[in-house]
C-alpha cells in the first residue's frame, strides 16, 4: 500500500512574480553622498574590511601593535606605581603620553607609508578612477575624500594606544579620580599631538601614493625616507654644526611632528632630545611642520584637480 | 529637461589636441533609443563620449547633455551611466559590494544602493555569482559588472564604450541582447560606440559615423542596412548554371571567391534563390546574409579606410 504524500508537499504555496525593471524614482543626494561614499569606501579599504585576510593582515598589525605599545606602558607604569609607590612614573621618569608618538613614529610612518597609498594607488592601477570621475564627483573631492579616510585610520591608529595608556594609567594608580583630575590637560595634548602625527603622515603617503600606481614602490619609497633621513641628517647635522647643523637637521622627515608634540605637551621626547633642531624657535617648528603638510597637501589636491581619465 | 528636446546636442563640436585634430566641426543631435557611434580605432568616439560626460573641454563648439551644458557642472552626471572600454573594475570587491558603492557615489541612500545593486545584478544575470571577487570573473562577467556600474543608479542616458571588446561569440550576442534589453525593457537610452558594423546594425535605431574626426553620415539604422547588405550562397556543385538561373530572374550576382554574393536584396529575391537552386539543380551548403565591411562603408563615402 503506498501511503499518500503530506497535503503540505503537493498544495501549491505559491506563486514567484518577476516585476521586471523598476525605474528609481526616489531621492538623489549628488555631490555630499559621493563624497561620503569614497570617505566610507577608503576607510573600508584602509581596515582591509570585505577583502581577502591578506589585505586585512597589515592595517590590523600596525594598529594592534601601537596599541601594544600603549599596553606595555601602561603595564610598566602600573606595576611601578604598585611596587615602587605612588608617583613611581614621575620619580623612575618612566615614559608617558608625551613620549608615546616619539616612541611609536617609525612605526606610525611605517603604516602610513605601507597601507596609506592603497587608498590612490590601486584606484589608478585598476582604472576604478575613471568611473569616479564620470559620476558627480570631482577629482579634488576625491583625493579630499581619501585623505580624510586615512586620516581618520591614522588618527585612531594614534589616539588607541594613547587611550590605553591613560586608562592604564589612571587604573594603576591609587586614586583613578585624582589621577585623571591632575592629568586631565594630558588628553587635549594627546588629542592634538595624535591630530597633528595624522595630518603628516598621511599628507606624505597620500602625495606619494598619486606619482604611482603601484602601492609597492610608494611604500619602499617612504620607508626609505622616513628610515634614511633620521640617520643622516642627524649625521650630518652634528658633524656640521651650529645653526647650519640645526637646519639640518630639520630635514629628519620622522622628527617634524615630534618636535610639534613636543610643543604641545612642553617637554622634549626621546627621539627629539638629541636633535639640534629643537633649539630652533618654537614657531620656526611649527611652521616647518605646516610646510610640510601643507604644501604636499596642496600638490596631491592640485594633481587630482587636474586628472582626467 | 524640456520636452520634444534632444538628451544630446553637439554644435559644431571640435576638439584639438595640439596638432592632432580629434574632432572636426562635429554637429548632430541624439533622441531617446539606441544610437550606435560608429568608427573605426581614432575616429574620434571615445573623445566625443569624453566631451558629452564633461571629462574634457572642447576646443570649440558646445554640448548640451539631457539639456543642460555640459560644462556647466558635474551634478548632472547623477543621471548619465558610462561603461568605459578599458578595465575598469577592482579586483578584490565582490560585484554586489562594488555596485553598491557605486550607486552610492551617483547619490543613492546606502540602503537603496544595496538593493538597487542587487536588482542591476539579476538583471545583467551575474546575481548568482555577486558575492564573488571580481578578480576571479571571466572576460564576459567583467563586461557585464561594467554594465551594471553604469546601470545600478538608473541613469536617464547611458554611453557604452566597445561594450563588446574582447569577447567571444556567445559573450557577444548576449552583451547586444543586455544593451537591447537596456533600452526597451529597462527605458534608458543609449549611446553605443563601436567599431562593429555588425553589432551596431543589429542593436541600434539610428547610427552616426565618424571617420578622422568627422561626421560621415547619420541617420535610421535601416536605411544603412538597406544599403549594405547582402546575401552569401554556396553550392556545392553547379554554380554557374545557379548564375544563369539567377540572372534570369533579373538578381544582380557577383561571384565571390567560391560562391556568389548578391547585392542590396529585398525580400523577394530570397524567393528567387529558392526558385533558382531548384532549376539549377545545385545543392546548397550555405547561404548567409552579410554587411559590407565598415571599411567599405567608408570607401564608398569618399573616406580613406
Amino acid at each position: 500500500m503506498s501511503a499518500k504524500p503530506p497535503a503540505l508537499l503537493t498544495a501549491p504555496t505559491g506563486t514567484v512574480f518577476d516585476i521586471g525593471y523598476q525605474n528609481y524614482t526616489g531621492v538623489r543626494e549628488g555631490r555630499g553622498r559621493a563624497r561620503r561614499a569614497v570617505f566610507k569606501n577608503g576607510l573600508r579599504i584602509a581596515l582591509g574590511l570585505g577583502r581577502g585576510g591578506r589585505a586585512k593582515a597589515l592595517p590590523w598589525f600596525f594598529i594592534g601593535l601601537l596599541s601594544s605599545i600603549g599596553l606595555v606602558m601602561a603595564l610598566m607604569a602600573g606595576a611601578a606605581e604598585r611596587l615602587a609607590g605612588p608617583g613611581a612614573t614621575e620619580r623612575l621618569n618612566l615614559p608617558t603620553h608625551s613620549d608615546f608618538y616619539g616612541i611609536a613614529s617609525t612605526i606610525l610612518f611605517v603604516f602610513a607609508a605601507l597601507v596609506g597609498p592603497e587608498l590612490l594607488c590601486r584606484d589608478r592601477r585598476e582604472g576604478t578612477i575613471h568611473l569616479y570621475l564620470v559620476r558627480p564627483l570631482t577629482g579634488s573631492a576625491y583625493v579630499v575624500s581619501r585623505w580624510l579616510a586615512f586620516f581618520t585610520i591614522m588618527v585612531g591608529a594614534t589616539w588607541l594606544p594613547q587611550i590605553i595608556l591613560l586608562l592604564g594609567l589612571s587604573m594603576g594608580d591609587p586614586a583613578p579620580t585624582a589621577y585623571l583630575r591632575t592629568h586631565w590637560l594630558d588628553i587635549p595634548r594627546f588629542l592634538l599631538a595624535g591630530i597633528a602625527m595624522a595630518a603628516y603622515a598621511t599628507t606624505l603617503s597620500m602625495l606619494t601614493a598619486s606619482f604611482t600606481t603601484r602601492r609597492a614602490y610608494a611604500s619602499v619609497f617612504l620607508v626609505g625616507l622616513f628610515l634614511i633621513s633620521a640617520p643622516f641628517t642627524m649625521g650630518m647635522s652634528q658633524e656640521i654644526g651650529g645653526m647650519a647643523g640645526q637646519w639640518i637637521s630639520m630635514f629628519s622627515l620622522t622628527n617634524i611632528p615630534v618636535h610639534v608634540n613636543d610643543l604641545i605637551f612642553g617637554e622634549v621626547s626621546e627621539i627629539t632630545e638629541d636633535a639640534p633642531a629643537r633649539l630652533l624657535p618654537k614657531a620656526v617648528l611649527l611652521g616647518w611642520y605646516f610646510v610640510w603638510t601643507l604644501v604636499p597637501a596642496s600638490l596631491l589636491w592640485w594633481r587630482y584637480r587636474r586628472m582626467k581619465p | 529637461m524640456p520636452s520634444g528636446e534632444p538628451l544630446l546636442r553637439a554644435d559644431h563640436l571640435t576638439k584639438q589636441y595640439g596638432n592632432v585634430v580629434a574632432l572636426n566641426d562635429v554637429s548632430f543631435s541624439i533622441q531617446g533609443g539606441i544610437t550606435g557611434i560608429l568608427g573605426e580605432n581614432g575616429a574620434g568616439k571615445s573623445t566625443a563620449i569624453k566631451i558629452f560626460l564633461g571629462l574634457i573641454r572642447a576646443t570649440s563648439g558646445s554640448v548640451t547633455v539631457l539639456g543642460e551644458e555640459v560644462s556647466e557642472g558635474v551634478g548632472m552626471r547623477a543621471r548619465l551611466g558610462y561603461m568605459p572600454e578599458h578595465d575598469c573594475l577592482p579586483t578584490q570587491v565582490s560585484a554586489a559590494e562594488f555596485l553598491t558603492h557605486m550607486a552610492e557615489v551617483s547619490g543613492l541612500p546606502p540602503s537603496t544602493a544595496r538593493t538597487r545593486a542587487a536588482d542591476t545584478l539579476r538583471h545583467t544575470g551575474l546575481f548568482e555569482e555577486r558575492y564573488r571577487a571580481i578578480g576571479g570573473y571571466s572576460t564576459g562577467m567583467k563586461q557585464r559588472v561594467k554594465l551594471g556600474q553604469a546601470l545600478v543608479h538608473d541613469p536617464a542616458f547611458v554611453f557604452l564604450d566597445e561594450p563588446t571588446a574582447g569577447l567571444d561569440p556567445l559573450g557577444r550576442e548576449e552583451m547586444l541582447t543586455l544593451v537591447r534589453k537596456t533600452h526597451r525593457e529597462f527605458g534608458i537610452s543609449v549611446l553605443f560606440s563601436s567599431h562593429l558594423m555588425a553589432d551596431v546594425e543589429r542593436t541600434c535605431d539610428r547610427i552616426i559615423v565618424l571617420q578622422g574626426g568627422r561626421l560621415v553620415q547619420s541617420g535610421e539604422v535601416g536605411h544603412f542596412t538597406k544599403e549594405t547588405a547582402t546575401v552569401f550562397i554556396e553550392v556545392d556543385s553547379n554554380r554557374d548554371r545557379l548564375t544563369a538561373a539567377l540572372e534570369q530572374r533579373g538578381v544582380v550576382v557577383t561571384l565571390d571567391g567560391g560562391g556568389l554574393t548578391i547585392l542590396g536584396p529585398d525580400e523577394s529575391v530570397y524567393d528567387h534563390i529558392r526558385d533558382a537552386l531548384v532549376e539549377a539543380e545545385a545543392p546548397l551548403r550555405r547561404m548567409a546574409p552579410r554587411r559590407r565591411a565598415l571599411a567599405e562603408l567608408f570607401e564608398r563615402d569618399g573616406g580613406t579606410a
